[in-house]
This record gives structure tokens, sequence and C-alpha cells, in this order.
């Protein structure tokens, strides 16, 4: 009997011991272990989503907002009746309840079934779901992108592609103060997939992205892109392009181009259409160009104010090749050049530079180098160095030939001729942040002097009087100055195309104290060869958005220098 | 010899059961306690959870809503209507404009300014000028 005992006994101790080795092993030994594989089962860590940055203008309003929306997603688990579900859910997805169906039919736990739902249609759903007590399907929050004055400026704000990150404009350049930083939560959750709050664990919030407040005004513009829509239309050209900027800050106020495309459609673009014209389109800039050569040699002392050059009555044999002017003229003092736009006595004018000297003007005007425009895709155009030149090569740039640049370069080109002969690098983030400070931007190069830019820059009012190319680019109440461009096309063959023609007009007013830098591009107008002039086809652009920019900023009408038939200047009051 | 007529017993040590007794029900009644805040515990954040969730709610409804405005008081849409007939552009009487400063015409169009300041010549050298770098 006692044996018995001591056997039964025996039995059990040996059983206990195997229990209490187990479970010394399962919670000592195994305990890293079993933690893991509850935390897996129980706990998650759930993103908290940064918001995206706005995007405002000068004056805050805004240009990209963010629309919350959900993605529906179903989990697979949970769903007993997928015919049930998909016939309550269908009709808030957009979605046919046998192509509903069939996603729901699925075992997996996490099947998106709809992206950029909309909160309303979301949160119906759910409510409807509940009603009819079925589960499944789920909502994860997100958000997308909008634009609200659709094509207006997108050359500017660019688009965000689908993987939430900037593609394309400013979205891309500032892409990482627009983002911000994702927080997080860890959670856990009961067997419905509900969160246990008491068990809230470590929590990061999100740090949301800094709005972004770039230099355009909204106001200009809206003028800028109704008058380049204008010209579009009237004159058909493959594209047409206008700037405006503030020559004394390099702020670019608006920038409008056409064909243009909505970047809440971007994936209807074509590709073309995307383009950043402004920077990535390089263009030969004709007699725009003249403004280099004038003020580099009257910087030189070269030129001066009592020199006069013999323009060979329009036509200059020079290397070989004849240089041609519009109309032909005798001997023409530096403002008279301008004004007419006399192809030889700027390329005359070139020929008493020496090559190195004439390069570095164009180079320290900032041709042949990225302007540092914060925007993507910028080019630096082409100039040719000394060394590549042959005999022909300086005289035709000296009326821009020969040398291709972007618009922006030549707008800030212009803008150095405007502020007393200082480069500017063109600024468009005012501000990155709520009560950030303004980022300055200091001045690239003195390039010539003050009084050689104030020379030209009185030499260019008269290329809008009614003896200059461009009487049409006139303000009315304003003194304005500027200078037209007509370049002909170059062929992707070589040499250039007949007939066909890139015409600019690139200006400033008011001419004492410049406030509104601007240039008009025209490309391929299909407009007669006799029509098709940069003084014809831009500058009326120019005028008509100088007009609207002026009565829209308010700038006080000054007296006005004109140029009288005669050629005398007489002063009158604009008021 | 007198036998002892008490029967044998044993006796309870009501003290001593007492503050067993004492001891398990404050144990019982602090277990419950527990529970019952536990309990608590979890119904508020349950409560807290919906609460949540209802702001998220109504704050991503209002952001909609915002982005609705927005889109729908923009420059572009306005430009929109205004094209199409939708909206109309009133000239504003010189009459029913109340001017703080005389109004500068410009000439030679003729053009009364809406909003006018005064020369800088009339107001002398010293007077603040007014910076249009908007």
């Amino acid at each position: 009997m006692g044996r018995r005992i001591g056997l039964v006994c025996g039995f059990l101790v040996l059983i206990f011991t195997f229990f209490a080795w187990r479970l010394i092993y399962l919670q000592v030994a195994q305990h890293d272990y079993f933690s893991l594989k509850a935390a897996e089962k129980h706990e998650t860590q759930i993103p908290i989503q940064a918001k995206r940055g706005r995007i405002l203008d000068r004056n805050g309003e805004e240009l990209a907002v963010n629309i919350p929306v959900q993605t529906v997603y179903a989990d697979g688990t949970h769903i007993h009746d997928p015919a049930a579900v998909a016939a309550v859910a269908a009709p808030f997805l957009e979605m046919s309840v046998e192509e509903l169906t069939e996603k729901l039919t699925t075992k997996r736990e996490y099947v998106v079934i709809h992206k950029g739902v909309s909160e309303e249609n979301a949160r119906a759903m759910i409510r409807a779901m509940e009603d009819h007590k079925l589960h499944g399907l789920y909502l994860q929050e997100g958000s997308v992108r909008s634009y609200p004055n659709g094509e207006m400026l997108c050359d500017v704000l660019g688009y965000v592609g689908p993987n939430g990150h900037g593609a394309d404009g400013i979205e891309k350049t500032c892409d990482a103060s627009l983002m911000g930083q994702d927080g997080f939560r860890r959670i856990e959750h009961d067997r419905k997939g509900l969160e246990i709050v008491v068990y809230r664990g470590q929590e990061q919030l999100p740090e949301n992205g800094s709005d972004i407040r770039l230099s355009i005004d909204m106001g200009l513009q809206a003028i800028a892109e109704h008058e380049v829509d204008e010209a579009y239309k009237m004159n058909h050209p493959a594209s047409a392009t206008a700037i405006l900027a503030d020559p004394n800050t390099g702020e670019i106020l608006a920038l409008a181009s056409r064909p243009n495309y909505d970047p809440n459609k971007f994936n209807k673009a074509k590709p073309e259409d995307m383009r950043n014209r402004a920077i990535s389109d390089i263009y030969e800039p004709g007699s725009v160009f003249k403004v280099v050569v004038t003020s580099a040699a009257y910087n030189e002392g070269i030129v001066d104010d009592k020199t006069r050059i013999f323009c060979e009555n329009g036509h200059f044999s020079y290397g070989g090749k004849v240089i041609k002017d519009h109309h032909g003229s005798g001997d023409l003092s530096i403002p008279e050049i301008l004004m007419k736009s006399s192809n030889i006595g700027a390329a005359k004018i070139s020929l008493r530079m020496k090559d190195q000297m004439f390069y570095d003007y164009v180079r320290k005007y900032g041709f042949g180098t990225r302007t540092g425009i914060p925007l993507p895709g910028e080019i630096p155009g082409q100039v040719i160095p000394p060394h590549r030149w042959d005999m022909l090569t300086k005289t035709r740039m000296a009326f821009g030939q020969s040398i291709s640049v972007t618009p922006i370069q030549m707008v800030m080109a212009m803008s150095a001729i405007a502020n007393g002969g200082k480069l500017l690098k063109p600024k468009l983030v005012l501000s990155k942040g709520e009560g950030s400070a303004e980022l300055e931007e200091a001045p690239v190069a003195q390039v010539v002097k003050r009084e050689s830019a104030n020379y030209v820059a009185n030499a260019l009012e008269k290329v809008v009087s009614t003896q200059g190319t461009a009487p049409l680019a006139r303000i009315e109440g304003y003194r304005v100055a500027g200078k037209t461009g007509t370049a002909q096309k170059i062929s992707p063959h070589g040499g250039y195309l007949p007939g066909r023609y890139i015409v600019s007009f690139a200006g400033f007013f008011p001419v004492n104290h410049p406030k509104i830098m601007g240039i008009v591009i025209v490309d391929d107008a299909k407009l007669g060869e006799s029509a098709n002039y940069g003084g014809s086809v831009a500058g009326p652009v120019f005028s008509k958005i100088g007009g609207k920019v002026a009565r829209y900023l308010d700038m006080e009408p000054e007296p006005t220098d004109a140029v009288t038939q005669s050629g005398e200047k007489t002063t009158i009051s604009a008021r | 010899m007198r036998a002892n007529r008490r029967r044998p017993s044993n006796s309870i040590e009501v003290n001593f059961l007492a503050r067993w007794l004492v001891v398990v029900l404050l144990l019982g009644l602090g277990g419950i306690f527990f529970v019952y805040l536990k309990n608590q515990q979890h119904a508020v954040g349950d409560q807290t959870r919906v609460v949540e969730a209802a702001l998220r709610e109504v704050e991503a409804k209002n952001e909609a809503l915002a982005a609705k405005i927005t889109s729908m008081t923009s420059r572009g849409a306005l430009q929109r209507r205004l094209d199409d007939g939708y909206l109309h552009l009133e000239a504003i009487r010189d009459t029913a404009i109340a001017r703080v400063t005389p109004a500068v015409p410009a000439e030679p169009d003729g053009v009364l300014r809406t909003a006018s300041r005064e020369p800088a010549s009339r107001l002398g050298p010293d007077a603040p000028q007014r910076v249009i770098n908007r």
C-alpha cells in the first residue's frame, strides 16, 4: 500500500515538476519571444500624417491647399457576406456592386478598395454599414492637393505626384519644407481592432509642413494671364510668355505662359504644355540684347554721349557677310542706335570692344549661367566662349544672334539696367513658415556703374517714342523704357527658319523710379512677315499689362518725357 | 474523583476570525473597487476614442469645406464666372466714393484714380513716401 502511494506521489511530483519547468521556460526563458508575439498581435504603431504646408501669394491668397479624403480598405477576414457589404457600400464609392463584390471576396486583411473618397461619402458609407450591422470596410485618412486657381500660375506651383511628394515647380523645390514630419502613436487594440485607449503608448505629434509665401502677387498674375491669353488666342503662336518682376529686389511678381495645364489634372496634360518656358526654353533674344553691348561699351568709356557711329545706310559688309538694318541710317548716337534698333550700330560698337571684354560683360549680366530661381529645370542658356568665335560671332551677338538665353535671364539683365547696374538673383519665395523672417537675397554682382545703367535706361525711353520701334508699348501717364527684339527662329537642321520669328519686348516703368520690370515673348506668331515684330506684337501686350498693373498698384501718374516727331524732347504733365 | 462534565470542544477565537474576516473583506472590496475603476477607465477610454473620432471628422469636414470655399472664391473661379456671365462688374460712380485725399486724374486718358495719394511735390520734401513694393 505504502509503495503504491509512493509511486503515485512520485508520478505527481514528476508531472508538477514538468509543468513548473515548462512554466519557467515559457515565462522566463522565452519571455522576450512571447512578449513580442503578444505585442505583434495587440500592439500597433499608427502613423499620424503631417499636413502639407500651403502655398500662398505675397498677400496671403491661397494657391495650393489640401482637401481631406479617405482611402477605403477592406479586411477580408471581417467580411462574411461580400455581396451584402457591396450592395450597401457601392453607391458611395462610385463602383458597381459586381465590381465591389469581386474585390471584397478575399481573405486578405488589407485590400485597398478606393482612394480619394470624399470625406462626406466615406462617413456616409460607414454610417450605412453600421445601420446594416455590417463590418469589413474601414477608412484611412489622407489628403489630396488642390490648386484653387486651376491653370493660373501652374508653371510656378507645379504639382504633387501620386507618392505625395512635389513633382514640379515650387512643390518640388520646397518639398522638404512643405512635407513636414509624420508623427506616430503606439496603441493596443482589442480583437475587434478597436483601440484600447487605456493602454495608449508612446506618442509623437506630427510636425506639419511650413506654409510657403511666394513673391507672386495674384492680382498682377491675373492681369498677366489675361493678356497673355488674349495674345495667344489672337496671334496663334507656338507659345507666349510674360514675366513681371520688381527690378529693385528681384522679386518675381507674375509669370504666365501659354500653352499651360491644370495642375489638378496633371496626368491629363501634354508634356510639352508642362514645360516652364520662362526658365527652360532658350531663344535668341534679338535686338533686346543691344542693351548689353551699349551699356558695356559706355561703362568702359568706349562710347560716350558724343559718340556717333556711321550706320552705313543700312548695308554693312563685314567678314564676307552683310549686316542689314530695317531702316538705313547715317550717323547715329548711342540712344538713336537703341531707338532705331540698328544692327549695324550695335555690331560696330562690339567691334570697338576686345573679345574677352565683351564676353566678360555678357557673362556678368548672367547669360550662360543659371539665375538660381528656385524652380526645377532651369537651364543656363548658351554663350559661345571667345576662343570658338569666328570673325562674325561678336557682331552677331551684339544684336542678339549666336547666343541663346532664357526669358528669366533677360528679365534679370534688364532689371540691372533699371536698378542702377545690380544683377540680382530672382526671388520667388518670400518666407517659409508662419512668422518666419523674409528670405534675403544679396545682389549677384554690380555689372555696370550706376551712370552707365541710367544712360542706357534713358536711351531706352526713346524706344517707345513715335520714332522708336515700339510706340505701341507706351503706357499712358507713365514713362516707359524698353527694347524690342525680333529674332528668326533657329532651324533644327541649321540656319534659320524663313518667316518664323520669336518677338519680344522687355521694359520697365516708371523710368525714374522703376517699380515694374516686364518681358513679353511671343514665339512664332501666325502673322505675316511684315507684321511680326517685337514692337507690333509683344509691345502692345506689354502696354496693356503695364496699364492695368499701374492701376492695380495705384501708381501715381508722372510727368512724361515725350519725344516729338521732330525728335525734340518736351516735358508734359501726366495730370 | 469529580469527572469533568463539560463535553470537550474547540473554542472559536472570535477576535482572530473577525480580524481575518475584515482583512479579507477589505481585500475583496479593494479588488472590486480596482475592477470598478478599471472598467470606468475603459469606459472613459471608449468615450475618448469616440470623441476623438468625432473631432477628427469635424476637423476633416471643416477642412473640406474651407477648401471648397477657397476653390469657389478663387481668382480663377471668379474670372470664369465673370466670363460666363454669372457675375458682372459694376463701375462705382465717382459720387459714391468717399475720398480721403483729392482724386488725381491720369491724363490724357482721363481715368480718375480710385485710391489716390497727394503727389510728393505738394506734400513737401519731408513727407513720407508710400512704398509701392507690394
